[in-house]
């Protein structure tokens, strides 16, 4: 940070702590998390519960760093730590590393199956799990939270939560059964770290599914090629956002992004006369 | 007998309250104290009480005779106990049809009934009142002083024995700081398991920037077999409001919460009534004693998990949310219940206040050891002769404890260990038995003070089916959230049952120690941050019991199935044949006269055998 912005910052009463990771010093806001300072200073610290759009709950404990205490050092997560004042942090010293890998083992007994899993593993020198698989309430789910957190603070759903407590908790709609207010919009898809979530297009009956949570919303049907293009609850809500003149907009909304282009393209000849090639 | 009063208006009609309670045409000249702990009233105690006044009753007013219900005396074991005055004849194991008795030859005749007294097993002495009975002897009470004295439902009860002087002096002579100082000079630390110095949390929570701030009382008391907060909440309600009122004045909050355990009915009741007396007599309420000072508080029922006596998972769950853990790199005297500044202590920790603020800090100080001070109030439970709730000065030794007011052990056993700490607590051996009790030396042992659970356990349990039982205890409370403590701990367990089930493996106690280590460094509460506690501790004193299940297949406390066997032992076998009958595989051989036999390969180890013989010639080997 240049020296006038550091001034101003110390003026205006807002300390700009510096974080010493590995010997690497990065400035960052107050109240910025250790995973910022390491991301700023370009050191890479694995994580799966954390994502930057959501709230952290600090649950994977996979982003185990260790923090120095002067007399002794700490295990803290880097995805929640706030830094608040000057710290010392070690990424890879061996404490830290074995933390890491002691959870991504009991990670893996979990989620045997997740190619996601198993190259994050063998990213941070995990090769396989030494653990059997003992809990398995859902099979693969390694209980981050993520979907959970993006149906409720990105989507405004909530269609799903966790149920049960401890080796019992998963992951379901209410009462496990498929969720009235899921709109099959896939955010959790995108968000699971494991692949664990799917979509699936049911064609004949013209539905998303949403497995494991059984959830299944209709879909818009392109009226040209019949393909399936989003759910109608998705499609809706995005209407309802679209501002301004959208006449023309309208016209083309029940087409899928082939047919639209094409379509597109039928006019550009049309007007200029030129074939497209 | 006087009635609700009068609202008091300033800090010095406490005082002049108390002398007019005490006033001799207002007290009764005998008085019938039943005990309605849990303990005694699950004795039926409570149909004594009404024995009792109606005998009250029935005898008309020449002498006045009270009968009234107290909290619990600690020695439930004994009950259903009925104190009388004068005198404080202490009786014990009282049953109805005692009453009548009781009433004509003691309380009217002033006559003591030696049946009903507690006779000392060792030396036959019979013992008149509590001081005698050594089981009360070696006790120091302050927070339990009320109980068995007081009536919990009356708050001119409480405040006839000095109740509420406290938060008057406080009102009308000390600055916050000045209480925070006095309780730094106490020493006090936090009952409910940390140890963490109260006036510190009084200060940073004091010191913290946010309105409006709040200040909860823990009595979530999960831990099983645990109730010292319980009998703190039935049988003296008064003194931890009181507590709370001088700690909110101190911290300067006008809100407070208690947490109260929802199988705990009992305590909701009586801390119901007591709130609402005090909220009449103007002690809670806004400008209490006419000062500038507001405080109210309200009940809350726990959420019914272990895990919600966590500080913070505590605060979700008053908020509505589930009872979870969150991270506390923030401490909640920052940002606690609804991200403000949030004081939270245990009941007793809240209970002794009011006392060292009649009393003095230094004269809290006087008690205890270098760091400990004041005294902590056990449960006392497992082999030893005499069970119960008992308060104890703080460096008094495990071997005092066990000895003197648990009476030694029961049916001549040898001792082996004591848990401590309750369920994320450790096993401590009898090498051990002369550490004086304090958070320190606890810890330094493996095990800890925590809430203040100590299990005696004598040479008959196995110690990895000890660890093991505490495992699934804590497997089945963990909340999920996060993966060391919801998938460790499970691991563990498997570890366990292996190890128990007689497949245990060269190794296994090295990959506990492994999942000990990782669940210690990286569970995001302290649940799983001592789940291991039980474990390690077995680990550290009785590795030979692990080695022996494991490596030669053999459980030496005789209690895993499959790591004994039962053999007839042909000197005791007197061959009456019932073992032979009862077997249910016909695994037992044997003819009249002639000793009989179990075969090995036969045996399924079900124990019927051992169970039936009338002359304890089965033996396990
Ligand atoms: C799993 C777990 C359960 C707890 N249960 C209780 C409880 O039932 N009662 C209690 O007072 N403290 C309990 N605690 C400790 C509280 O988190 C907190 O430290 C305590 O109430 C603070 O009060 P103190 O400073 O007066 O001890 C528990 C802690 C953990 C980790
Ligand atoms: S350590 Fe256990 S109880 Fe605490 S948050 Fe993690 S899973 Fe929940
Ligand atoms: S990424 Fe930090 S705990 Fe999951």
């Amino acid at each position: 940070m240049p020296l006038h912005c550091r001034l101003k910052n110390i003026k205006k009463g807002k300390p700009v702590p510096t974080v010493t990771i590995d010997g690497r010093k990065v400035r960052v806001k107050k109240d910025a998390t250790v995973l910022d300072a390491a991301n700023k200073a370009d050191i890479w610290i694995p994580t799966l519960c954390y994502h930057p759009a959501l709230s952290p709950d600090a649950a994977c404990r996979l982003c185990m760093v260790e923090l120095d205490r002067g007399e002794w050092r700490q295990l803290i997560t880097a995805c929640n730590y706030p830094v608040r004042k000057d710290i010392v942090v070690y990424v890879s010293s061996e404490r830290a590393k074995m933390a890491r890998r002691g959870v991504m083992e009991l990670l893996l007994a979990r989620a045997p199956e997740s190619e996601e899993l198993k190259a994050l593993a063998a990213r941070i020198g995990v090769k396989e799990t030494r653990y059997p698989t003992v809990t398995e309430s859902q099979r693969n789910c390694i209980l981050c939270g993520l979907c959970v957190k993006v149906c409720e603070e990105i989507i405004g759903q909530s269609a799903i939560g966790f149920t049960g407590r401890g080796v019992e908790r998963t992951v379901a709609a209410p009462f496990r059964q498929p969720s009235e207010d899921c709109i099959g919009c896939g955010a959790c898809v995108a968000v699971c770290p494991v692949g664990t979530i799917k979509m699936r297009i049911h064609k004949s009956e013209q539905e998303v599914e949403i497995s494991p949570f059984k959830s299944r919303v209709k879909l818009l049907v392109c009226e040209e090629c019949g393909e399936p293009v989003v759910s109608m609850q998705v499609n809706e809500r995005v209407l309802g956002m679209v501002k301004g003149n959208i006449e023309d907009f309208l016209k083309h909304w029940r087409l899928c992004p082939k047919c639209r282009r094409s379509r597109t393209a039928a006019r550009f000849q049309e007007v200029t006369g030129c074939e497209k090639d | 007998m006087i009635s609700i009063p009068v609202k008091l208006k300033k800090p010095a009609d406490i005082e002049a309250f108390a002398h007019s309670l005490k006033n001799p045409e207002h007290t009764p000249a005998r008085i019938v104290r039943v005990c309605i702990g849990t303990g005694c009233a699950a004795k039926g105690s409570r149909k004594l009480y009404e024995l009792f006044l109606e005998a009250a009753k029935e005898h008309g007013e020449n002498i006045r005779i009270e009968a009234k219900c107290v909290g619990c005396h600690g020695f439930c074991e004994r009950g259903p106990i009925v104190v009388i005055e004068p005198g404080e004849i202490f009786y014990q194991q009282v049953e109805e049809p005692d009453v009548a008795e009781i009433f004509r030859e003691t309380v009217l005749g002033g006559k003591i009934l030696d049946r009903l007294l507690y006779e000392d097993a060792g030396t036959e002495k019979k013992a008149r009142t509590e001081m005698e009975i050594p089981f009360y002897k070696v006790q120091h009470r302050i927070v339990l002083a009320g109980n068995g004295r007081i009536d919990p439902t009356k708050i001119t009860d409480y405040i006839a024995e000095g109740g509420y002087s406290a938060i008057a002096k406080v009102l009308s002579s000390m600055t916050p700081e000045e209480v925070i100082k006095e309780i730094e000079v106490a020493g006090l630390r936090g009952r409910g398991g940390g140890g963490f110095p109260t006036a510190r949390k009084w200060r940073s929570c004091r010191e913290a920037d946010g309105l409006p701030k709040y200040v909860i009382c823990n009595g979530d008391e999960g831990d099983p077999g645990a109730f010292m907060d319980r009998s703190i909440m039935e049988g003296n309600p008064h003194s931890v409001i009181e507590g709370m009122l001088i700690g909110a004045y101190a911290i300067g909050s006008e809100h407070g919460y208690m947490y109260v355990r929802n199988e705990y009915p009992l305590a909701i009741e009586h801390l119901k009534t007591a709130i609402s007396q005090a909220r009449e007599m103007g002690l809670l309420g806004q400008n209490i004693l006419n000062s500038s000072f507001s405080f109210d508080i309200r009940i809350n029922r726990g959420g019914g998990a272990f895990v919600c006596g966590e500080s913070t998972a505590l605060m979700a769950s008053l908020e509505g949310c589930t009872g979870e853990p969150r991270a506390k790199y923030v401490h909640t005297v920052e940002s606690g219940l609804r991200g403000k500044p949030t004081n939270l202590n245990n009941v007793e920790t809240w209970a002794n206040v009011p006392q060292i603020i009649n009393r003095g800090g230094k004269w809290f100080a006087g008690i205890g050891t270098e760091k400990s001070k004041g005294t902590k109030v056990f449960s006392l439970v497992g082999k030893v002769l005499n069970t119960g709730l008992v308060e104890v000065p703080m460096g008094l030794t495990l071997r005092r404890i066990i000895d003197e007011i648990g009476g030694g052990m029961r049916d001549g056993k040898r001792f082996k260990a004591v848990q401590t700490g309750g369920p994320s607590g450790g096993c401590i051996p009898s090498e051990n038995l002369d550490t004086r009790v304090d958070f320190e030396e606890l810890t330094q042992l493996g095990s800890m003070m925590g809430s203040g659970g100590m299990i005696v356990m004598d040479e008959d349990t196995c110690m990895v089916r000890v660890a093991r039982y505490f495992t699934e205890f804590l497997q089945k409370e963990s909340c999920g959230k996060c993966t060391p403590c919801r998938e460790g701990i499970s691991q563990m367990l498997y570890i366990l049952d292996r190890i128990t089930d007689a497949e245990g493996q060269v190794g296994d106690i090295e990959r506990l120690e492994e999942l000990a280590e990782l669940l210690e460094g990286t569970a995001l509460c302290a649940l799983g941050k001592t789940a291991a506690n039980p474990v390690i501790s077995t680990i550290r004193y009785f590795r030979d019991e692990y080695d022996a299940h494991i490596r030669d297949r053999r459980c030496p406390a005789k209690e895993c199935r499959g790591l004994f066997r039962y053999e007839i032992d042909e000197e005791a076998c007197k061959a009456c044949g019932i073992c032979l009958k009862n077997c249910p595989v016909n695994a037992i051989t044997g003819e009249k006269k002639v000793p009989h036999v179990i075969d090995q390969d036969k045996c399924t180890l079900c124990g019927m055998c051992w169970e039936k013989c009338p002359f304890t010639a089965v033996l396990k080997i």
